[in-house]
């Protein structure tokens, strides 16, 4: 068969192998990676450029200037001061109350879109008429940008022209004071948040009810579970690491929450609304105290990094619980 | 054929020079060919306008090009000086808050025009009022041209303060005459009297007063205006910020104390809601007819009274500051009562400015772009214009006024709206804002503090003692002595 050669001849489909120990093929293999590593390392280089310039290089001048005392004379210039920051941030009544408000925030917004988010994924689930009409309607808000979310709550909640508390005079019920009345307008803020993010809890709930395999509710029902039982023994368990990982996603988000704040009551009235991220843009960026600016920012970070690392680990122990009760 | 060559010759030549004469003429006729500047200022419609109004005119005139770069105003500050401190600005003009003349003359950010002011007949320098003369000098050069002025001002509802009911009703309530106000105590009592009342008669419950209380809406300069009378007693140097001699601040002196007492209590006598007022919430609402009185720069009288959508055309009053009857001199630690109103308009935020960067590749195209803003026309025919958020500053902007009637403005709403930002402009105890490197530091400190006053959050004597803290650290760290000499030599003070 032209093109074959000889039958009688048969070549070998790759290059002998040399005889000998395994010492040889250890000499051969590093031959062949060594290009093929070089080439991977200028493949990656330029998303390694990118992280340094972008990602790690700010993050090392955050840190810098959080010890510095920047002047802006003749150019930007840094001068060594040591803790002499992070003793301000100590003694800073605003950094206190500015935490204080994130804190009840993250907390109050969290718990009620872990709550209502699950809730209206467990209705749409077990309500398939309309479901698809649903899912896009919950969608909505999510997919608004935090301005255009800020401006639509800032009229809302408009305590002289807004249609809530016209809403609420025309059923005889009295005015609230949605952005001035002592901590109402820190439930405004949770309220607006909730209204923007149960939907993310809501998808990814979803989701993870419908992974739910159908056998095992199948199996639960032919032993007599009832409704509420299925609920507590089948679905709740299956939905715990969800729950937690979406709770936890969104609490890492609410704690750096700012563009809504600052829209709707600039932090007011006085400072009970101010996030830590507000706060920290109005040192940095409104008053242009960098260094103090910065390390506020740091503080967040290391803030919203412990309680991220506290959140991984409770969630490890729940997958550990789910696997061996 | 040679005879023929002899006079062809000469006409050729003659062609060829003016040939080359043709780029030059050009040069003269558009000077700025090729040239592109980057303009900064505040996000449209509101100081950007008047860029976008006379700039294509400048580009045809010169040949160069504009290239407006925009932000809103509480990025603005940053924004420019972010590009000044690391250098990746880029920007060739600058349109800014008089009062970061300090940051950016004082950093030499800025270009020095003092020689180009000097030569240029053009600009009619003189015509601009010597009060905004002040705002673009530093240290006694002139780092920018004024292309808008502001000052503080009352407005009131004419047909309600002048409505014989209510006249009555407030003699016996007061026994006093319902007349605009003369005191911050008067504003008070006016205030105190409409609120909540259907004051308009058509069975709508309506409010006293509009005032910006919202930190970062220029809560600031709306509490200073009302602080002025308390603490500057005519001639007194330094009664606003610092004391000259130590930079030790005076925003917590008695006088200060009084002021905000009296400022905090107008948060009830308000529309629901107006501790988060920022200045257009006062414009909107007061052109809505929700309130009597109102405070503000210009900007009011000009929605009220030319915005199509408003319901006081023709129905409002203005009038300077009010004062007050006892005020505190900080130098003698003690109260002067007085029979007669001590005024002191604040000229707050000072108006908006045009520089010149120092680092610019083209500052005489950049110097001429400023000019063709503040040139008498040009500004003219800005603050007679919608939404250009520039009001007047020149001598012949209150002499002509065709224009302010073309505005929309009608009789008497135009003469008191002009009478009174004359006589405030003019006034011998009028004052300046504070003009000094890290004024948005002292002013953040400062808008923080009279937030949480306004809330109950602190009392104002608290509140005014946490921000006089916050002044000196300030000022321990951009230096108290390089401060002390900046300060004076805005307040013309020898070092």
């Amino acid at each position: 068969m032209p093109g074959w050669g000889s039958q009688s001849e048969p070549k070998p489909p790759c290059p002998p192998v040399e005889a000998g120990t395994g010492a040889n093929l250890g000499r051969v293999a590093p031959q062949d990676a060594r290009p093929r590593t070089a080439d991977g390392n200028a493949f990656v280089l330029p998303a390694v450029v990118f992280l340094l310039l972008f990602t790690v290089f700010p993050f090392l001048f955050t840190v810098a200037l959080s010890f510095s005392r920047v002047s802006l004379v003749g150019g930007l210039q840094l001068s060594f001061v040591g803790l002499a920051n992070w003793e301000r941030l100590v003694s800073d009544a605003r950094f206190w109350t500015s935490l204080a408000n994130t804190a009840a925030l993250v907390a109050g917004a969290v718990s009620l879109e872990v709550v209502l988010g699950f809730g209206l994924a467990l209705l749409v689930h077990t309500t398939p008429k309309g479901a698809g009409l649903f899912r896009v309607l919950f969608l909505i808000p999510m997919s608004l940008t935090p301005i255009a979310v800020g401006y639509m709550w800032r009229m809302l909640l408009n305590e002289t022209i807004g249609p809530l508390n016209a809403l609420l005079r025309a059923v005889g019920l009295p005015p609230v004071g949605w952005v001035s009345a002592g901590l109402v307008p820190l439930f405004s803020m949770i309220l607006v948040d909730v209204w923007q993010w149960t939907p993310f809890v809501f998808v990814v709930c979803l989701a993870a009810l419908q992974a739910l395999p159908d056998e095992v509710v199948e199996a639960a029902e032919l032993d007599g579970a009832s409704r509420g039982q299925l609920l507590r023994y089948v679905v709740l368990p299956w939905m715990v690491p969800t729950l937690v990982a979406a709770g936890f996603l969104r609490a890492v988000e609410a704690f750096k929450i700012v563009d809504t704040i600052f829209i709707v009551t600039g932090g007011g009235p006085g400072t009970r609304t101010e996030s830590l991220t507000l706060h920290a843009y109005y040192v940095g960026l409104h008053a242009f105290d960098l260094a103090y600016g910065a390390t506020i920012a740091l503080a967040l970070f290391l803030l919203v990094g412990g309680a991220a690392w506290a959140a991984l680990g409770l969630t490890r122990r729940v997958r550990l619980r789910e696997a061996w009760p | 054929m040679r005879g023929s060559a002899s006079w062809w010759k000469p006409l050729g030549a003659l062609g060829l020079v003016g040939l080359s004469l043709l780029p030059a003429w050009g040069a003269t006729q558009r000077p700025y060919e090729g040239v592109t500047l980057t303009v900064i200022t505040q996000s449209p419609p509101y100081i950007a306008k008047p860029v976008q109004m006379f700039g294509p005119a400048w580009e045809r005139r010169t040949g160069g090009r504009i290239n407006l770069v925009t932000t809103p105003f509480g990025e603005l500050y940053q924004r420019i000086m972010s590009g000044f401190t690391l250098g990746a600005g880029g920007f060739d003009v600058l349109i800014f808050a008089s009062a970061w003349m300090g940051d950016f003359a004082g950093n030499r950010y800025l270009l020095d025009i003092t020689e180009r002011v000097r030569a240029d007949r053009g600009l009619q320098w003189d015509d601009i009022l010597p009060t905004y003369q002040q705002t673009v000098n530093w240290g006694g050069r002139l780092y920018g041209l004024p292309v808008d002025g502001d000052v503080h001002l009352v407005y009131y509802r004419r047909d309600v303060l002048s409505n014989p009911r209510h006249r009555q009703e407030f003699q016996r309530r007061f026994g006093r005459e319902l007349r605009p106000p003369q005191t911050w105590v008067e504003y008070r009592e006016i205030a105190e009297f409409f609120q909540g009342t259907d004051w308009a008669g058509d069975g709508r419950r309506r409010y006293g007063v509009l005032e910006a209380f919202r930190r970062g809406g220029q809560a600031f300069w709306f509490f200073m205006s009302h602080a002025a009378p308390y603490v500057c007693p005519p001639g007194l140097k330094g009664c606003l910020f610092f004391d000259p001699d130590t930079m030790r601040p005076q925003i917590n002196n008695p006088g200060f104390v009084r002021a905000l007492e009296e400022w905090t209590r107008l948060v009830r006598l308000g529309p629901p809601g107006m501790i988060n007022f920022d200045s257009g919430d006062v414009r909107s609402q007061f052109a809505a007819g929700v309130a009597v009185l109102a405070k503000d720069w210009g900007d009011t009288g000009i929605v009220g009274s030319t915005d199509p959508k408003s319901v006081v055309k023709g129905r409002v009053g203005t009038v300077v500051l009010p004062g007050s009857l006892e005020v505190y001199n900080y130098r003698t630690r003690s109260w002067t009562r007085l029979s007669r109103p001590n005024v002191a308009p604040y000229l707050a935020f000072g108006g908006w400015v045009c520089g010149v960067a120092a680092t610019t590749r083209h500052p005489s195209a950049a110097y001429d772009f400023c000019r063709t803003l503040a040139s008498p026309q040009n500004s003219y025919v800005a603050v007679t214009t919608s939404e250009t958020g520039f009001n007047p500053f020149r001598a012949s902007h209150f002499r002509n006024l065709e224009g302010w009637r073309r505005f929309g403005f009608v009789e008497p709403d135009l003469s008191s709206y002009l009478t009174a930002i004359e006589r405030s402009l003019s006034h011998p105890n009028a004052q300046l804002d504070l003009k000094l490197p890290g004024q948005a530091r002292y002013l953040d400190a400062l808008e923080t503090q009279l937030a949480r006053a306004a809330a109950g959050q602190a009392t104002p004597q608290q509140a005014l003692d946490a921000a006089a803290a916050e002044w000196e650290r300030i000022t321990n760290e951009l230096g108290r002595d390089r401060q002390r000499r900046l300060y004076r030599a805005w307040l013309g003070l020898p070092e």
